[in-house]
Formats: structure tokens, C-alpha cells, sequence
């Protein structure tokens, strides 16, 4: 029992060390650990520049040119640091650092749930198995055979009212769970056969203490590989569903939509899609990377 | 008439995060034709490496110094594709885990095929006939229909006969058996060392038997070369090794084995 | 093996059959009228009344589930007396925004859907195989790091966005593309090839990036496997040895993703389409989602989910060709 409460701190903590080593995982987390703080202190960042994320300024667009922003390069000055929307001149930096927060808000609720329900529902199948795996897998093999992509689309277009941020949550994660729960089942179920999870039970273990202490402890490691995959292909679902329009709704500021509300512009202004662009690109590649890492490390434990 | 293989000082180096590990330092031995040595060592001892040195199949980034030669000719530097035309052909190799050392993918017959025709080369047709004889010189039973099952449609120690089989195809002057029976169950065992050296016997061919068992090694080799950490401890004729073993560490390994002894004079007895 | 893919066709019919339920149930109890819709502002009660009897649309649920389920097999008939429209099957209905007929619409853009598949399947199997294999080959070289580094970008890059700036790129600032154009292989093979083009390698780019990566593992594990040792101590050439024991066992696996990943974009690339304004499923879908079009949003649906479902039961039936390990056992 002492050995194992130990391997998973001391696991911890050896995998937190190849993190530091790699240049990749530390460029990544510096980078998401900026855009973190872009979001949290948005507020601020709007009170010191003076440029809340939906304040016009006609100033900074020149009417005449059709509303393009004056200035090269998209209007970057030190009024503004990342230029303006053509048209009506809004600060792009406020809008990418509230569009940060409902990214990353999203992003992070989705994860969250995604594996609340592929764990509990993964766990519950690998447990019992038997009817209950059945009805589970039944039910994950109609969620994986759904198009999802335009049946999200489908339900949030059809869903006009209400809050637009839940409701990307939870079509996220009713269509994401599967893909988690089927590794989770699978490793459940080798687990349940092992010898010290038959030895707990053998002593008379609960349930419950078989499900805390025993076999979730085991999952942490692919938990959290799989988990840091996960958020990145969230950020983008949610950002491509904005983009598609069906996301976020106007005028709170999401940078997939604002990639869209680019479309008709790259033309004159390609500075309005290059930004939010870049954004979204590094802050995927950046929890890619980091997952990619984690895995690596973690699966370098498991070989020595 | 020379030996089939002199070894001679022979030092294998692996470049590790440590720096350079020499996993064999300066072993010697020859194997003459018609005669088995065994190399015993715990895991770890260098014995397999040894082999594959011998083989030219060290990992990548494995260096090599000292003097391999077979049929008198140097093999150490020799560059790949002259090795290639000797593997297989002059000499060969059988693995610990058949199960593993066979392709999933394939049949056990065209395993076999593929490596008779890459030295001798001819039809496939060809190739099945002389695969299919070498399964049954293995006492493998209905070879006809069974060179097209794959591997995985064997038991283990089916498996271990047809990677013998695939072995012997070419009738190759030196075998090394690395541990060939360390996977398979004790009837099963019996059964694989006497099929191998009756196959020894009857083609004249000389075999390096590796094994971590001395019990093995005793009714199998007339010449027993023992390693420890990359070490060569002992080397000389069987019965001098069983009967005087001059470093402790023999001793430790023949004092761990007295059962068998025991079990053997109990066969003798009933 | 017959009673097992009996047994599979029988799940996939149910698959369908519960997708078909789901989205009518959800477009049933979610959406406004539709013959407000196509009634339009002038409308009156008698109107709206005929619309819904035409459609079906005074009918329970249950019956108009049926109905369209029914019509799908057999056809069926729209309306009474003079207004009778015969819509043959398989007949899917017709669309509330153009009239047409949603079977017709959905023969009409698969081949573009397809083409932009096609295309772009070729793309990435051929990139993302070689560059796999290069990199296992080399691995740990500047060539790997380098690839591997590539790779991992081109996966992190959203397909629109990448659309966007390959259109700025290669059609606004270097203008060596024309804007993509519907026009058949016939009619203009030049510019049916430049419109196609920039689809393909948008769509590529992300399944290139990331079969790369998983060929690369594949590759580096198969070389590691007992097997390979044993092809080595058998004096066979490096090329065989690599050719034959180790592209198949590390390929396989991508096969079967690979049917997933092609079924699923049979049924529409939404975003690609959208983008470049191609005319396939996937911009069907996406338009009658935009225009609430309920007959074509169940066709796009069941289409995808049909598509899903086929690849599913073909990669299982090529999986027991390619792993002789596999061996099908009736459930």
C-alpha cells in the first residue's frame, strides 16, 4: 500500500521534471499560461487601453475607403495594439482577450464534462459489464455513428434562445464522451482482473473504495494524457461552430467568429484574420504540444 | 581441419545516457564442427549479445572490437550485405519467444519460402516443396496443410519446431539457439532439446546453445562457456566445468540446481 | 461470415433507423412551422391548413415519422385530388426553400463531395505515409525533429483558417489561382483541377499532418519487434525485410482509420465546401441549416450517418483480410 501512495507522487513529479527539460512543453505552457491571463484580466486590459471589446471608433477607420482601418497593417498603433475591425473600428486586443475568456471558458466546461461522463459512464461498463456495458456501448457506437458536426449545427441553430455558451457545452460533450469512455472501459476492465483489485475485493472492500482507491488512481496517468488532448480539439469546435455562426451569438466577441466576420475582408485587411487566426492556431498548437509532451514523458515512466 | 568459429577477445559497446557500457569484454571461444557449446550467464550476463555479434545483428549504435571468424574468414567489419548472404545460410538463429519471432502476418510457409529463396533462390513452388520437407523433419504433423496456417494457429512449442525448421532450411554449418525452450512448458522443453540435438547429430552442423539453465546445459554441450556481466568467468570442456568449476560464481549456479540432479537419478531409478 | 454480416446489417439498420428518429423528434419539437415559412408573409389560415395537409403536416408524429420513413423505400404521395404529387421512391421529399426534390438535390452534389474526398485522400495518404515512414526510418535525425515539429502545426491549424490564408496567399497576393469555380472535369480540366486544388489541400493537411505522426509510431514499433530481428537473421535484403515484415503489420492499423476518416467525409465536408463555396452535401448541409430547410437537414444527416455506418462495417470486413489474427465469430 506505501508503495503504491508513493509511485504516483514521485511519477508526478519525474514527469513534471522532463516537462521543465523540453523547450516545446515550456514555450507551450508560457504561451496558454498568457492567454489565461489575457482572459482573466480582461476587464483591465480594456480599463487601461480605454477600449471595452464592443466600443466603436470611428477615428481609427477611414469611412471614405469603405471603413478600413487607417494606418498599415490593419490599424496597429499604439492606440491600438493589435489595430482595429474595419468598419467600426473596434479594439481588436480587448476583442481577442474577451473572445480568450469565452474560448477558454467553453473549452475548459466541455473538458470538464466530457469526462465526467466518459469516466463515470466508461467505469460503470468496465465495472459491472455484463447488460449495463451493453446498453453503455449501444449507446456510444449511435453517438459515434451521429454526424455530429451538422447535428451540433443542426440543434444550436435550431435552439435561437437561451444561453448560447451552455448549450455549446453540453452538445459538445454528449457527442465527446464516447471517446473517452471507450479507453477508460477498456482499461477498467483489465484492471478489475488484476490481482490487487481482486485482493481488495477479496478483504471486503466497498464498492465505491474498489472504484476511488483502486481503479481511478490507476487511470490518472491516461486520464490526464487524454484529457490535454482533448482541450485543443475543444477550442477549435468551439471556434469553428462561432465561425459557422451557430456559436457564441454577437456581439460577445469569440475568436471563431471573428475569423468569420473576416471572411469578407481578408482582401483589403488581412491583418483582421491573421490576428485572431494566430491566436487560435498557438493556442491549439500550444495544447497539442503540451499533451503530445505529457504523453511522452508518461510513457517513458511506464518503460523504465 | 580448423574450427568452424573462433571468437577471440571479443568486446561489444553500446553508447548509453551514461556514456559508452561495454556489455561483452574481451570473450573467447570456438566452436568446432559437429559439437554444441553452451553459454550460460543470467540475464544480463551479455550472452545474447554475444550471438547476435556474432550474427552482425547488434542494434544500431553498437560497436564492436576482437575477432570473429567463421570457416576462418573475419566477420567483424565486414560490411552488411556480404554479412547478409552468410545469415541464414552459413549460419542462423532461433529465438527465446517463438510467438513473437514469427511475423503475425504471414504464413509459417511463406516464412519459410521467403528466406530458402533469398540464398538459394528458384520458384516458389519450389520453395513450398523444401518447406514443406523441413516441417516435417521438425515432426511437425500434417506439414502439407499446415505450412498455410499462421503462426498465431500453432501451440508454442509447434511454433518453436517451425522456427527451427526455418532455421535448418538452408543447412547452415553453425545454429545459435538463444534460449530456446526458456518459453515453453517443462514436457514441451524436453521435447525441443532432444528434437535439436538429434538434428544436430544428424546433419553435423555446430550449435551455441544460450541458456540461463545449467541443468540444460549438462545434457546438451560438450564445451560450456559461463558469463557474468559482460565477463567471461569459466570456459573449458563440460565435464572439467560440472565436475571442478574453478570461479564461485559456477558454483553458485551448479549449487542452485541440485533438484534436477535428484530428479534425473529418481528418472534413473523408476 | 454471412450470419455475421447479417448481424452487422441488422445493427446498422437500427443505427439509422434511431439517427433518423432523433433528428425528426429534435426538428419536430424544436422547430417553428414550417408553412409559415413557405407561405410566406400573405398568408392566411386556409392556406397554412392546405400546406400542412399537402406535407403531411396535420398528422401525428408517429404518422409522419412513418411517412417519411416509408417514402424513403417506396416513394410517397404528397397531397389529394388535383394537388396529388407522386414522389417516387427512394424519395426523401422536397425541399420547403427551392421546391426541388431532396433525392434528386443530394444525386446532384455527391460526385462534388466525393471529388473533394477523393482528391484529398490521395493528398494525405501519399504526404502522410511517406513523410511517417521517412521519419521512422530516420527517427531521432534533423529530418524526423523537423517533420515531426511540422506535423504537429499543420494538425493544430483549424481548416478554415488555413483556407482563409491559403485564398489570401495563392489567389489575392500571388494570384496564381483563380477563386474555386463550379465547373465539371469536362467542360474545362484546367480550371476544374485549380478550382479543386486548394479544397483538397485544405482538407489534406490535417489528416497528412497527423497520418504522419501515427504511420512514424507504427513504423518505429513494428521495427522494434521481435519479428524484424528474426527477418534480419534470415539474411534477407533490407528492402524486403522492411517491404514486407514491417509496412504491413504497421500500416493496417492506418487502414482502418483511414476508412473511418473517408466515410465520414463522404457525407460532406461542411466547412471546406462552405469556405471555397463548393457545391457538395457539406454546403447543402450547411445552407439548410442557415434557411432551416427541414427535409434536406434529415437527408444531409442520414446521409453522413449512413456514410459512417458503411465504412464502419468495410473496415471491419477489410481488418479480417489484413490481420490474419482477426477471425470474424458471429455474435
Amino acid at each position: 500500500m506505501t508503495v503504491a501512495a508513493l509511485s504516483p507522487a514521485t511519477s508526478g513529479r519525474r514527469v513534471t521534471h522532463a516537462l521543465l527539460r523540453d523547450r516545446g512543453a515550456v514555450l507551450s505552457t508560457a504561451f496558454l499560461a498568457l492567454i489565461v491571463l489575457l482572459a482573466v484580466f480582461a476587464p483591465l486590459i480594456s480599463a487601461i487601453t480605454g477600449h471595452g471589446p464592443n466600443d466603436f471608433d470611428t477615428a481609427a477607420i477611414d469611412t471614405d475607403l469603405g471603413g478600413i482601418p487607417r494606418g498599415s497593417l490593419g490599424g496597429i498603433s499604439a492606440e491600438h495594439l493589435l489595430g482595429v475591425e474595419p468598419q467600426n473600428g473596434r479594439d481588436i486586443l480587448a476583442r481577442i482577450a474577451h473572445g480568450a475568456r469565452v474560448s477558454l471558458l467553453i473549452a475548459a466546461s466541455a473538458t470538464a464534462l466530457t469526462t465526467l461522463l466518459g469516466v463515470v459512464l466508461g467505469m460503470l461498463a468496465g465495472f459491472y459489464q455484463g447488460w449495463v456495458d451493453q446498453v453503455i456501448c449501444r449507446v456510444m457506437d449511435f453517438l459515434m455513428a451521429f454526424p455530429a458536426l451538422i447535428f451540433m449545427i443542426a440543434i444550436l441553430s435550431s435552439l435561437p434562445q437561451g444561453n448560447r455558451s451552455v448549450l455549446l457545452v453540453v452538445v459538445i460533450s454528449v457527442f465527446g464522451w464516447p471517446y473517452l469512455a471507450r479507453v477508460v472501459r477498456g482499461q477498467t476492465m483489465t484492471l478489475v482482473n488484476r490481482e490487487f483489485v481482486e485482493a481488495a475485493r477479496a478483504s471486503g472492500a466497498s464498492t465505491g473504495a474498489l472504484v476511488f482507491k483502486e481503479i481511478l488512481p490507476n487511470l490518472r496517468s491516461s486520464l490526464i494524457v487524454m484529457v490535454t488532448l482533448a482541450v485543443p480539439g475543444y477550442v477549435g469546435t468551439e471556434a469553428g461552430l462561432s465561425f459557422l455562426g451557430v456559436g457564441v451569438t454577437p456581439p460577445t466577441p469569440s475568436w471563431g467568429q471573428m475569423i468569420a466576420g473576416s471572411v469578407g475582408w481578408y482582401a483589403v485587411d488581412p491583418m483582421y484574420f491573421a490576428i485572431p487566426g494566430a491566436f487560435l492556431f498557438l493556442t491549439v498548437l500550444s495544447l497539442t504540444v503540451l499533451g503530445d509532451r505529457l504523453r511522452a514523458a508518461f510513457d517513458a515512466g511506464e518503460a523504465s | 581441419m580448423s574450427d568452424l568459429l573462433v571468437v577471440e577477445d571479443l568486446t561489444v559497446t553500446f553508447p548509453t545516457t551514461r556514456g559508452l557500457v561495454d556489455v561483452v569484454k574481451g570473450v573467447s571461444f570456438t566452436v568446432g564442427r559437429d559439437e554444441t557449446v553452451g553459454i550460460v550467464g543470467e540475464s544480463g550476463s551479455g550472452k545474447s549479445m554475444t550471438s547476435l555479434a556474432v550474427m552482425g545483428l547488434l542494434p544500431k549504435g553498437a560497436r564492436t572490437s576482437g575477432s570473429v571468424r567463421l570457416d576462418g574468414v573475419e566477420l567483424l567489419g565486414r560490411p552488411d550485405r556480404e554479412l547478409r548472404r552468410l545469415r541464414g545460410a552459413r549460419m542462423s538463429m532461433i529465438f527465446q519467444d517463438p510467438l513473437s519471432s514469427l511475423n503475425p502476418y504471414y504464413t509459417v510457409g511463406l516464412q519459410i519460402e521467403e528466406m530458402y529463396r533469398a540464398h538459394r533462390g528458384g520458384s516458389r513452388r519450389a520453395a513450398r516443396t523444401v518447406a514443406i520437407d523441413a516441417l516435417r523433419q521438425v515432426g511437425l504433423p500434417e506439414p502439407e496443410r499446415r505450412v498455410d496456417f499462421y503462426p498465431h494457429q500453432f501451440s508454442g512449442g509447434q511454433r518453436q519446431r517451425i522456427m527451427i525448421a526455418m532455421a535448418l532450411v538452408c543447412s547452415p554449418a553453425l545454429l545459435f539457439a538463444d534460449e530456446p525452450t526458456t518459453a515453453l512448458d517443462v514436457t514441451v522443453q524436453a521435447q525441443i532439446l532432444k528434437l535439436l540435438a538429434g538434428l544436430r547429430e544428424e546433419s553435423g552442423m555446430g550449435m551455441v546453445f544460450i541458456t540461463h539453465d545449467l541443468a540444460v546445459i549438462s545434457s546438451i554441450a560438450t564445451r560450456v562457456l559461463v558469463m557474468r556481466q559482460g565477463e567471461q568467468v569459466e570456459y573449458g570442456s563440460a565435464e572439467q566445468v560440472f565436475a571442478e568449476p574453478r570461479h564461485d560464481y559456477t558454483r553458485m549456479l551448479l549449487e542452485s540446481i541440485p533438484r534436477i540432479d535428484d530428479a534425473l537419478d529418481d528418472g534413473v531409478r523408476a | 461470415m454471412a450470419r455475421y454480416v447479417a448481424g452487422r446489417l441488422a445493427g446498422m439498420v437500427l443505427i439509422l433507423f434511431l439517427v433518423c428518429l432523433f433528428t425528426f423528434i429534435i426538428f419536430f419539437a424544436l422547430q417553428p412551422d414550417p408553412a409559415v415559412m413557405i407561405c410566406g408573409k400573405t398568408c392566411t389560415p386556409e392556406r397554412i391548413d392546405q400546406i400542412h395537409s399537402v406535407l403531411g403536416l396535420d398528422e401525428p408524429f408517429v404518422g409522419q415519422f412513418f411517412g417519411f420513413l416509408f417514402g424513403i423505400f417506396a416513394g410517397r404521395d404528397y397531397g389529394q385530388g388535383a394537388n396529388l404529387v407522386h414522389c417516387a421512391g427512394p424519395c426523401l421529399g422536397y425541399s420547403f426553400q427551392t421546391g426541388q426534390s431532396v433525392w434528386d438535390m443530394v444525386v446532384e452534389r455527391l460526385p462534388v463531395s466525393a471529388t473533394v474526398a477523393i482528391g484529398a485522400a490521395v493528398l494525405w495518404l501519399l504526404i502522410g505515409i511517406v513523410a511517417g515512414l521517412l521519419s521512422a526510418v530516420k527517427e531521432g535525425t534533423w529530418w524526423d525533429r523537423t517533420a515531426m515539429g511540422l506535423a504537429l502545426g499543420g494538425s493544430s491549424i483549424p481548416n478554415y483558417v488555413l483556407a482563409l490564408a491559403l485564398q489570401y496567399v495563392l489567389v489575392v497576393q500571388l494570384q496564381v489561382l483563380p477563386f474555386p469555380q463550379a465547373v465539371a472535369f469536362g467542360d474545362d480540366p484546367v480550371v476544374w483541377f485549380e478550382s479543386y486544388l486548394m479544397p483538397w489541400l485544405v482538407l489534406a493537411t490535417g489528416y497528412a499532418c497527423l497520418y504522419a505522426r501515427l504511420t512514424r509510431a507504427n513504423v518505429i514499433d513494428t521495427l522494434a519487434e521481435n519479428f524484424m530481428r528474426t527477418a534480419r537473421s534470415k539474411g534477407l535484403s533490407p528492402a524486403l525485410t522492411m517491404r514486407r515484415h514491417a509496412l504491413r503489420p504497421a500500416l493496417t492499423p492506418i487502414a482502418t482509420i483511414f476508412g473511418m476518416d473517408f466515410a465520414a467525409l463522404l457525407g460532406g465536408a461542411l466547412i471546406t465546401e462552405t469556405v471555397f463555396g463548393l457545391n457538395g452535401v457539406g454546403k447543402m448541409a450547411a445552407d439548410s441549416i442557415a434557411k432551416n430547410d427541414q427535409p434536406v437537414i434529415m437527408a444531409v444527416t442520414l446521409l453522413a450517418a449512413f456514410f459512417v455506418v458503411i465504412g464502419n462495417l468495410v473496415v471491419d470486413l477489410v481488418y479480417t483480410r489484413l490481420d490474419p489474427r482477426v477471425r470474424i465469430t458471429a455474435q
